[in-house]
């Protein structure tokens, strides 16, 4: 890739709300990530972590700046494009797993590379399953697995189509401690195998120590990077 | 791919499509059944043309038998069969009142197809010479039996039997009687067949398969121009039933279409929330890729899929219908519905179906394809974006779709297109009502007592489904005291308004030598009696102006004395209470050529003026005359109205007979009926309270129906009053647990509920009542043009069911809210 850097974004803003109930959520943004590595993002609640992440990942477009993601520039780009965009570029797993309950663990799993019209998408999610400890439960629904398995099969369908960047918002936040550090210890072990950009937003400073870059945000600004 | 991530996503269940599957059925069910009755009944009219015609071709004249030329021209095309029909007196020879029965004098080949039956225990197959068959509502009115004896005319009859099947009943139009059936030689014997009395010929032929009895119409038509001859062919056996099924079948749908646009809030309602539930999906799927058009249409093809399900068992339910009619109907409809399957009508509520479906979930659809797959991060609180604006012009092309589909379909367009209007206009009304009835309940002073500030706030707050539900179940509870308005308008006009000031009696077939004779037996009978007397013959219009009547492919709309035969009369000087809008009555003496006077209602459907000239074949001969002025009739009078008067000297070398009413206390009545039929058999004298009971009796079929086709709209209403609950199921759980967290017992929250739904009830029916009163007048005083004098009692009962029924649903819907257990709930919510 002619592109070091996986995340190069500059001056982003993000603002929500209309006239007086306008709300500065990102207040010009810089940050630049290498590929492969893995990075904590810290922050109290309301510091505009999650929005960072929703910008970086196609799910928010930005008030204003440049972001250019996994090689795609995201500026200008309207909401399909930026769906289209992140197939097979980005993986996000999130704190409440977010599973479609009408769709077992294998259907799941197999969704966006479906969508990105690939024809062995269920081979590959099946394989993707069995390298998260699941090959037994292709066939249930999200109803008829625990939290920790639930988690499991959202961090093989965030990582089934190899994107260069995966995005984990909490992904323990619902989960008890065992479980959590299980997920933890798949989280980190799959990247490790797939060599994705993992970005992990979190509260929980052990996990933050686990990534070998943390940035800190408050009131919409990086206010530390550990690279830095 | 679109169609396996759709039914995929449907594995959760189609619960949540209930509403639209249950609104759409509702909607497709009525309009499907009403189409397939309509054809049925139509189909069976056309099946049976032969039975019902009585013959391949039945050619009809007035108060004459047919000329020695003309029965040979029948003769030519096969075998001929001759019948009289007219109108006559009935009385028990033991003594009783007399009954004005419809007679018919047949000969041996009666009837040339259909079976003509009488029930067990007739004496034989057939009336013979002194014998009659009568119809069983004359049994059941004179009280007679099979053996007992009859006074009809001059003859004495003995009764042989009850008519069981009659199959040429229908072609004979709206009865004012009951049939009695008797061979020629028993009408002679009645000696009622003299020349000027008011008597129908009809003579049916049995053609060879090979002929074709459309060309023999043309044929007769051609040869006789004249004569004043009905020709009909069994290709369009009774004419008049069909034009009256067709319009009441059109009328009918458009019920149904109204029922299906109220079905429609049901199905936008439906799909609404159904996508609102599957936001957190929709969210999620954009962010592992999908584009708002895939998601647009993924969840296009299960709304489709449903739809059409719901269709097909619409369809399927509606095909029943007719099936159904017959079997609970029986000899109310008029013809025996065919058994088939009738593709078209099918074919139209199915599109109806779809195009509905299409103008309400496109909105709901395209705000869908907006959700954002950031709403996941922020707890799905999100506010619904603007519909785009081609999801807004397809759902109003589809609207537009249904309008047209339904304006082009329709036997009378401009009708169909009022009645649209009309329906839409109501609906843009309720819906303005409905937001300023939340604006108004929102602007209320705020009550102290927290339930019912609850109850208040329930009907106006964000979300709340109080404007959709005024308009759903407002236009069905409109709908329903608009019918029982008019319905009850209408029968306090024939149970009192019009017999006070309508005569006693309908005289008809005086012999005018006779006059002076009858008078004096009138006034001995009944002293006080008012007797108004007028010449009268039977003619048939066959031109106006130098348009051939026979030649017109369509009437003009409104001018329905073209259509048949009818009364004429002539007078010297204008009849009592005349009133001419145009032109000048003739000089007392006149004595020039013919002119006339005419109806201006018809005359202005007709397109005719003061000096066109019109045409009309009386006895088989053509008079032409100039129209000298134009009159308003009042019919609301019920006295004996001649649409068309001739000047004096006319009608000179005709035979006639006089026809008018009788005006007396009830009281004189009985005695006065006894005594013109002991005096004068052949007189028939018709109780106006009789002949409004028949019509009020066919004002209830017909009202029953409407009722039913309108009851889908109620059906309609009440489910989206029940999806309504449920979406708003989550909302009153939390209510509910937080008020009993907060010392709430479920009594006093049921007391807050029951006052919400009773609210909503009260707003419902105080709309429905001014609006269906409104719609309801202008019916009874416009187009009627009858005295506004409904039975309130009635209508509040009809809008009282309606409102109560709101209450219990909504109460009911409401009811496990109730049951929910806090710590459950909360756990759940």
């Amino acid at each position: 890739m002619s592109d070091p850097y996986v995340i190069d974004v500059a001056n982003v803003t993000l603002s929500l709300g209309a006239r007086a109930a306008r709300v500065e959520i990102l207040r010009g943004i810089d940050l630049r990530v290498e590929a492969g590595e893995t990075l904590a993002l810290l922050g109290p609640s309301g510091s505009g972590k999650s929005s960072l992440m929703a910008v970086l990942s196609g799910m928010e477009r930005p008030t204003g700046g440049v972001v250019r993601v996994a090689g795609a520039d995201f500026t200008g780009m309207n909401e399909d494009a930026l769906a289209r965009a992140r197939r097979g570029r980005i993986g996000i797993v999130l704190q409440a797993f977010h599973l479609l309950p009408t769709m077992t663990a294998l259907e799941n799993v197999a969704v966006p590379m479906e969508l990105a019209g690939e024809g062995d998408a269920f081979d590959r999610a099946a394989a993707e399953l069995e390298a998260v400890g699941l090959g037994h439960r292709l066939g249930h629904y999200p109803v008829q697995l625990s939290g920790g398995e639930q988690q499991r099969v959202a961090i093989a369908r965030a990582l089934a189509p190899r994107p260069a960047l995966l995005f984990a918002d909490e992904p323990t936040g619902n989960l008890d401690a065992a479980t959590g550090g299980a997920i933890l210890d798949l989280l980190f072990e799959r990247q490790a195998e797939t060599k994705a950009t993992l970005f992990v937003i979190t509260h929980d400073p052990a996990l933050a120590s686990r990534c070998r870059r943390v940035l800190e945000m408050s009131d919409g600004r990086i206010v530390r990077d550990s690279a830095s | 791919m679109i169609l396996r991530l759709a039914l995929r996503d449907l594995r959760g269940g189609l619960a949540g499509l209930r509403l639209l599957a249950a609104c759409l059925f509702l909607g497709v069910t009525a309009l499907a059944g009403v189409g397939s009755l309509t054809a049925a009944v139509l189909a069976g009219l056309s099946d049976q043309g032969q039975a019902i015609l009585g013959g391949d071709v039945q050619v009809e004249m007035n108060q004459r038998p047919a000329s020695d030329e003309e029965l040979a021209a029948f003769t030519r095309e096969g075998e001929v069969s001759r019948l009289i029909r007219m109108r006559a007196m009935a009385a028990p020879a033991a003594g009783g009142d007399p009954a004005l029965v419809e007679l018919k004098g047949v000969d041996g080949r009666y009837p040339f197809y259909g079976e003509f039956r009488l029930r067990d225990g007739a004496l034989a197959d057939r009336p013979r010479g002194n014998q009659v068959a009568i119809g069983p509502e004359l049994a059941d009115k004179l009280g007679v039996n099979v053996g007992s004896e009859l006074r009809i005319g001059a003859g004495a009859f003995r009764v042989i039997g009850v008519i069981e099947r009659e199959p040429d009943r229908v072609s004979q139009g709206f009865a004012l009687g009951p049939s009695a059936m008797m061979d020629q030689a028993g009408l002679d014997a009645t000696g009622l067949i003299r020349p000027g009395s008011l008597f129908i010929a009809a003579y049916r032929m049995k053609i060879p398969a090979s002929a074709d009895p459309a060309e023999i119409t043309r044929l007769l038509q051609r040869d006789f121009p004249s004569a004043g001859l009905k020709v009909e062919d069994r290709l369009n056996a009774a004419p008049g039933t069909r034009r009256f099924l067709e319009r009441l079948g059109q009328f009918l749908t458009l019920v149904g279409l109204s029922a299906l646009v109220v079905a429609g809030i049901g199905v936008g309602n439906g799909v609404g929330s159904y996508l609102d539930n599957k936001r957190g999906a929709i969210a999620m799927l954009k962010t592992l890729g999908a584009t708002s058009g895939t998601i647009f249409r993924i969840y296009l093809a299960q709304i489709g899929l449903v739809a059409i399900l719901a269709i097909l068992a619409g369809l399927a339910a509606g095909a029943t219908v007719p099936s159904l009619v017959a079997w609970a109907a029986g000899d109310a409809i008029p013809v025996p519905p065919g058994s088939g399957i009738y593709p078209d009508a099918l074919i139209l509520a199915a599109g109806y179906g779809l195009l509905a479906a299409l103008a309400f979930a496109l909105v709901p659809l395209a705000r869908a394809r907006t959700v954002a797959s950031a709403s996941l991060l922020r707890g799905g609180v999100e506010a619904n974006k603007r519909a785009p604006w081609w999801a807004l012009a397809g759902a109003l092309g589809a609207g537009v779709g249904i309008v047209a589909l339904a304006v082009w379909t329709a036997p009378t367009p401009a009708f169909a297109l009022g009645f649209v209007a009309a329906a839409l206009g109501l609906l843009a009304l309720l819906s303005l009502l409905a937001a300023a009835i939340r604006w108004t309940l929102a602007r209320l002073p705020r009550p102290r007592a927290p339930l019912v500030r609850m109850a208040l706030a329930n009907l106006h707050r964000p979300g709340a489904q109080t404007g959709r539900l005024v308009v759903a179940l407002g236009a069905g509870l409109t709908l329903f005291t608009t019918l029982a308005v008019i319905e009850s308008n209408l029968s306090a006009q024939i149970r009192s308004t019009i017999p006070a000031r309508a005569p006693s009696f309908f005289i008809l077939d005086v012999p005018s030598g006779d006059a002076e004779r009858f008078r004096a037996t009138a006034a001995r009978a009944a002293p006080d009696a008012e007797l108004h007397l007028m010449p009268s013959l039977r003619a048939t219009i066959t031109a106006i102006g130098a348009r051939r009547i026979a030649d017109m492919a369509e009437l003009p709309e409104g001018a329905w004395f073209l259509r048949s035969d009818r009364n004429v009369t002539f007078a010297a000087t204008p009849p009592e209470g005349t009133r001419i809008i145009e032109g000048e009555w003739w000089a007392p003496d006149y004595d020039g050529p013919p002119l006339v006077s005419l109806d201006a209602e018809n005359a202005r459907a007709a397109g005719l003026n003061v000096g066109d000239t019109l045409t009309v074949s009386v006895l088989g001969r053509e008079v032409e005359a100039q129209i000298a002025n134009l009159r308003e009739i009042d019919w609301g009078r019920l006295g004996i109205n001649f649409v068309i008067i001739f000047s004096p000297g006319v009608f000179d070398a005709a035979p006639l007979s006089l026809m008018g009413t009788a005006t007396m206390p009830t009281e004189r009545e009985q005695a006065f009926a006894r005594a013109i039929n002991r005096d004068f058999p052949s007189v028939s004298a018709v109780r106006i309270q009789d002949v409004l009971t028949s019509v009020a009796d066919l004002m209830g079929q017909l009202a029953a129906a409407i009722r039913a086709a309108g009851a889908v709209a109620i059906l309609a209403g009440i489910a989206v009053l029940i999806g309504a609950l449920a979406a708003s199921r989550r909302a009153r759980v939390y209510d509910s647990v937080l008020l009993k967290l907060l010392g709430a017992t479920r009594g006093r929250i049921l007391w807050g509920q029951a006052l919400e739904f009773a609210l909503l009830a009260f707003i419902l029916s105080l709309l429905a009542l001014g609006l269906g009163t409104g719609a309801g007048w202008y019916v009874v005083v416009n187009l009627f043009e009858l005295e506004w004098a409904p039975d309130w009692g009635a209508v509040l009962l009809t809008l009282g069911a309606g409102a109560g029924l709101t209450l219990v649903i909504g109460l009911a819907g409401a009811l496990p809210a109730l049951a929910a257990r806090p710590a459950q709930a909360l756990r759940a919510l």
